[in-house]
């Protein structure tokens, strides 16, 4: 079975985590550092198990899009989203034996490193994914 | 001293020769191609360092062909179901007496054409070069490029489909062609180091290293036609920028300006061997937009700091360069080349044309080079601002947290 882990922020998490100035919950350096250096060990070790389909992490709200149908042609809205609407902000794939385990993967997303006031406020979803594959010839 | 070479490189050098011999006897490229695939991976199982067969190559061929054959009766089998009057015969295809004289090299150098072949999208001669030449697998290219192993799978087999569909002969392209043809080729090949070298998170250990991959079959096309100046080129451009490569970026990933790049950490030995290719081609002429690339890399690799390097030079070369390439990139670069010459104030009004571009207005590169060309001005909140500008529109986290930085620096 397939499942998907989502983790959610808002533009200003974002803002913290580049760095912007002026910005009370900036990432240090260090914070940083180690954030990458716990997301490259948990996607690697994911890679090795065999369970992770695919990882992908998503740009700023800021730079989102959204497309709706209006009168006579669709409308596009730049940024559409409020500073602190969460939203998407990263997924994994994985594939594995039963929805406890997805969950226990995602589990371990929680001891990822960062600011007390963002660690305070992180979560993760795990949903599992249909899967209605047509038959065809293999 | 090099390390003896493992079985794994010995595999992906003979890929391309193997499946040379295999199309040009068999044709059928695309389930030929399957086949070798299988056959090399037989062999990484199979031999051992104090096993490898005597002829390494003669027996890829010959599993390769014999798993063609196979694959061949599959599809005629399944033809004949569909179409009960299907006649189908395994003919091996007769060999005209010149050609057996061609050499793996010959193969190798008709598969990078193939694979840059027109009717593919630049995805596809990627991913199609990757595993045909380069002998990747589908995993590690999927791996490489970040997607899924299912996309990249389609997109090897819907080019194979493309290429067998074209009936091109499998040959070097006729004279009038082949110009445009190798450029295609180059360019996919500076894509492939393109790509690895923007990578800066490197989130997976698995990756394929694609800079050490293209520098790979850049060698090779280089080997395979030494007279062309434009492939020596590319491949000193390569070297030159590669060479950089372990001052580029910090312990947490953070993007690290060439300005203040350790360059104790540049490779001293790639760089001695891209400015003699570089130096040659140049000497040979005519001159291309590589080995403009490549001059300017090796001018910027020879210098022991920022303040030593032969800015006019530099200049120059992008004033070539711009006159074979009109593109935005160059342009921005040849900005700061002029600001490095005459000053930021001339490096400002250069860019403002730039900024009716609509091909580089949004781009973070734009601000970012104008936050510090004003920051050269002495014009510090102005600089702050453009800083903060371009980390907004930078969309990776690394390129962010440096602009970001570059303002925070700026607080009044």
């Amino acid at each position: 079975m397939k499942y998907m882990i989502l983790t959610h922020a808002s533009q200003q998490d974002y803002d913290a985590m580049a760095g912007k100035p002026g910005d009370r919950s900036v990432w240090s350096a260090d914070d940083f550092a180690a954030m990458v250096a716990f997301m490259r060990a948990f996607n690697s070790e994911l890679a090795e198990s065999g369970e992770l389909v695919e990882t992908r992490g998503l740009g700023a709200p800021a730079h989102a899009r959204r497309i709706q149908p209006g009168e006579g042609a669709h409308v596009v809205t730049d940024g559409p989203y409020a500073e602190s609407q969460e939203v998407l902000a990263g997924y994994w794939i994985v594939e594995c034996e039963s929805f406890d385990r997805a969950t226990e993967i995602a589990a371990r997303l929680s001891s990822c490193p960062g600011p007390a006031a963002v660690r305070a406020r992180a979560s993760a979803d795990v949903r599992p994914i249909e899967e209605h594959v047509p038959d065809r010839e293999t | 001293m090099a390390p003896a070479p493992s079985i794994e490189d010995l595999l992906r050098r003979m890929a391309p020769e193997v499946l040379g011999a295999v199309v040009r006897r068999y044709g059928h490229f695309d389930l030929a191609e399957d086949a070798v695939q299988e056959a090399l991976l037989t062999a990484s199982r199979q031999w051992s360092p104090g096993a490898i067969p005597e002829s390494p190559r003669g027996w890829l061929i010959t599993v390769a062909s014999r798993r063609l054959i196979d694959l061949l009766r599959a599809d005629a089998s399944r033809r004949e179901r569909e179409h009960a009057a299907a006649q189908w015969a395994l003919v091996e295809q007769p060999v005209a007496p010149a050609e057996l004289h061609v050499t793996g090299s010959d193969d190798t150098l008709i598969l990078l054409f193939m694979c840059a072949h027109p009717a593919l999208s630049l995805s596809s001669q990627i991913a199609l070069t990757l595993r045909a030449v380069g002998g990747l697998t589908t995993a590690e290219i999927a791996r490489a490029f970040l997607v899924p192993e299912a996309t990249i799978s389609r997109r090897i087999t819907r080019a194979k489909q493309t290429v067998t569909a074209s009936h091109v002969p499998f040959r070097v392209p006729p004279a009038d062609e082949r110009q445009e043809r190798l450029k295609a080729v180059q360019h996919a090949l500076y894509l492939i180091f393109n790509e690895g070298y923007v990578a800066t998170s490197g989130q997976n250990l698995h990756r394929v290293e694609l800079t050490a991959e293209a520098i790979r079959l850049t060698r090779l096309l280089h080997r395979l036609i030494q007279q062309d100046v434009e492939v020596a080129g590319l491949l000193a451009l390569m070297l030159l920028t590669d060479a950089r490569r372990a001052a580029r970026a910090a312990p947490d990933g953070a993007l690290i300006p060439m300005a203040r790049q350790d360059r104790g950490l540049w490779d001293e030995r790639l760089i001695t061997e891209g400015v003699a290719l570089v130096t040659e081609a140049m000497r040979r002429g005519p001159v291309g937009p590589y080995q403009l690339q490549a001059a300017i890399a090796a001018l910027h690799d020879e210098s022991r700091d920022l303040e030593g390097t032969d800015w006019p030079q530099i200049h120059a070369l992008y004033e070539v360069l711009l006159e074979l390439d009109e593109n935005p990139v160059v342009r921005l670069n040849h900005a700061v080349a002029l600001a490095m010459v005459d000053g930021p104030r001339a490096g400002l009004e250069a860019l403002s044309e730039l900024e009716a571009d609509p091909r580089i207005a949004g781009d973070h590169r734009l601000h970012a080079v104008r936050g510090h060309l004003l920051e050269m001005a002495g014009e510090k909140a102005e600089a702050r601002e453009s800083y903060l500008t371009a980390a907004k529109q930078a969309t990776s986290l690394a390129q962010q947290r440096y602009l970001n930085g570059q303002a925070a620096l700026l607080v009044s």
